[in-house]
């Protein structure tokens, strides 16, 4: 349904709009119109939107995307090779970030109102005023400093940073709550150390909550990394994108946003089984 | 009770005031961007490309600033003359322009002697065609705080709009509101934004391409206003008030106008100014990437895309990044001003 909207929105819109690839062929003098009307034509560009969509909406559904203008090659491999990079960066800075925001938010309850928490605090604050444009660019310059050669990693904590912030809230939030709930009133009564109450019964309460914060992040995570692979050179999706921009490649523009709109329906579907799995509660009132 | 909070200065809301004394500066910045800076954005200065910050002394009580000369052309490098310091006079006379549009002046706030083969005085030193990098940052500061806040009310006006009327369309209506607004929400809005940039021709000279990024945030930045406004009227419909008010015959319109959008504009005022950032940051993503505002003009995105040539950045770190100090500076301002609303709200 989101990808039906999306693309469907994209395509009447650039329609609308009006241009094309061979557009641009019309201020060249050598380019006669017949010329670029038999281009026109042997892309199927002289056929009115509606049957053009519909058309290439049934190619989308077997798998075909069309030809993308600027490569001459299937858009549906092409996103599908340059996908793989985009999502490994994003997984790994999505860890990066959950990883980091654990270890932050433990610490702000374990020694809530202590010094530490308030730095916390203001470190998070300054780094989730961080652009990924600026981190982008610092990590290169700390790159480019300790002649690191594989940016990978730098890339993806750029990505994360911003992230960070948003999930320590989260976490921050719902550890607070679990905190005050009755099966932590019983683990303290048991005698056990703030910590291993923190990290063995609290924890377990909180993350349900946060887990969909993690499915709703991907579609951050896709945007910034179009700036995050300009930077430094990635051959990802949002480079892709930007290529197809600048060349008007409308078949690969819609290939993109199909893909998009999966990772990120994906992404809910995947933040919402892990919450069935998760809470036991959850699932006996689904199946009942 | 209210005398007692407003003289306790351990409660001062810090976030608040620094945020606004922060974006008032950015503002101050904007709106006098054309006295402030000594030379023209454009104007290149081709003995210095490349050039490091100017240095900066005092001689018998007088600022001066120290001449430079480039030993190697092919790095680019520099050394200072000393044999060429050059008086730094205030309210000198320098290109025309008009302040707000409107006043034609040609003062500016500091300069050198105004001769050909005068000293210049580059206080973030010079990009690759020798044009001044402050005089570049202040036009480009200017450029988006006319651009992002303009994008930031349409954007507003239209998500309330669409919210206001799917908060009192029918069921089938809604629903399909919603949709297209969940949508637009989950996708990534820099993909969106892109995707939409290819609806405009690739090259664009600056006023039409201001319009442009005018026009491109409006139409994808209203859809977190509008599912906050239709929550909101939803919820406020169902009150007393509004009752009382249909009782004692107020028109529909009256009512929304005078009693349910005054009651909810608070939230969506928090809501409209997380949007600005957002946009100043769209701007500049779309200007390093070469589709927002383009050379010659100067943006903070198409400055930056100069720091991508790593022996520069190499040399001169901090200068090619202030195009980021200040986009960063901003964010954390609205950030502050954002954080000091609510605490405010909340000890109310």
């Amino acid at each position: 349904m989101l990808i039906l909207l999306t693309t469907a929105v994209t395509f009447f819109l650039l329609a609308a709009a009006g241009g094309d690839a061979f557009s641009s062929l019309r201020d060249n003098p050598q380019v006669s119109e017949r010329t670029i009307e038999q281009l026109r034509k042997s892309y199927g560009l002289d056929r009115p939107v509606s049957t053009r969509y519909l058309s290439w909406l049934g190619g989308a559904l077997t798998a075909d995307l069309g030809e993308s203008f600027y490569f001459k090659t299937p858009v549906s491999s092409l996103v599908a090779s340059r996908f793989a990079a985009t999502a490994l960066m994003s997984l790994a800075a999505l860890a990066f970030a959950v990883a980091i925001a654990l270890v932050l938010s433990f610490l702000q309850v374990r020694y809530r109102s202590s010094l530490l928490a308030k730095l916390i605090e203001g470190v998070v604050l300054i780094s989730a005023s961080m652009p990924r444009i600026v981190l982008g660019l610092a990590g290169l310059l700390i790159a480019v400093t300790l002649a690191v050669t594989s940016t990978f990693w730098i890339a993806a904590v750029a990505l994360a940073v911003p992230l960070i912030a948003a999930f320590l809230a989260q976490f921050h939030d719902s550890l607070v709550v679990a905190m005050s709930e009755d099966y932590v009133r019983t683990a303290r009564a048991k005698g056990l150390t703030e910590t291993a109450v923190i990290l063995r019964h609290a924890f377990r309460g909180a993350i349900n909550p946060s887990l969909t914060l993690l499915g709703v992040s991907l579609g951050g995570l896709l945007g910034g990394s179009v700036i995050v692979e300009a930077i430094f050179g990635i051959q990802g999706i949002g480079s892709l994108m930007v290529l197809a921009v600048r060349n008007r490649d409308i078949p690969l523009i819609m290939g993109i946003m199909v893909i998009t709109s999966l990772a990120v329906w994906a992404g809910n579907a995947i933040a919402e089984a892990l919450q069935l799995l998760n809470d036991r509660r959850l699932r006996t009132a689904e199946t009942e | 009770m209210s005398i007692d909070r407003s003289i306790d200065l351990h409660r001062r809301n810090w976030p608040l005031i620094i945020g606004t004394a922060m974006l008032g500066v950015f503002i101050l910045t904007a709106i006098f961007a054309d006295l402030i800076a000594p030379y023209d954005a454009g104007e290149q200065s081709r003995r210095e490309p490349a050039a490091p910050a100017a240095t900066i002394a005092f001689a018998d009580g007088h600022p001066i600033v120290k001449g430079v000369r480039m030993t190697d052309p092919i790095s680019r490098t520099y050394e200072i003359d000393e044999t060429r310091p050059a008086e730094i006079r205030f309210f000198t006379r320098g290109y025309h322009y008009r302040l707000l549009g409107v006043l034609p002046l040609d003062v500016h706030l500091f300069g050198t002697e105004n001769a050909d083969d005068a000293v210049r005085i580059n206080l973030l030193g010079t990009d690759d065609l020798g044009r001044d990098r402050f005089s570049r940052l202040l036009a480009a500061i200017r450029f988006s705080l006319i651009v992002c806040p303009l994008g930031a009310l349409l954007a507003s006006v239209l998500g309330v709009l669409i919210g206001t009327a799917s908060g009192y369309a029918g069921h089938l209506a809604d629903t399909a509101i919603m949709g297209v607004t969940d949508a637009v929400i989950s996708l990534p809005s820099l993909i969106i934004i892109l995707a939409a940039r290819v609806a405009f021709p690739l090259e664009l000279p600056p006023l039409t391409a201001a319009a442009m990024l005018i026009t491109i945030f409006t139409l994808t930045g209203w859809a977190e206003m509008a599912r906050l406004a239709r929550g909101l009227v939803r919820k406020t419909r169902g009150t007393d008030y509004i009752a009382a008010a249909k009782v004692s015959g107020v028109r529909p319109a009256g009512i929304l106008f005078r009693h349910i959008l005054p009651n909810i504009a608070r939230p969506l005022i928090t809501q409209a100014t997380l949007i600005l950032p957002a946009f100043l940051l769209a701007e500049a993503a779309l200007s390093y990437l070469g589709v927002g505002l383009q050379e010659p003009a100067a943006s903070l995105g198409n400055m930056l895309s100069s720091a991508g040539d790593i022996d520069q950045l190499k040399q001169h770190p901090l200068l090619l990044l202030s195009p980021a100090i200040a986009i960063a500076l901003f964010v954390l301002a609205v950030r502050l001003l954002n954080m000091g609303i609510k605490e405010k709200d909340a000890s109310n």
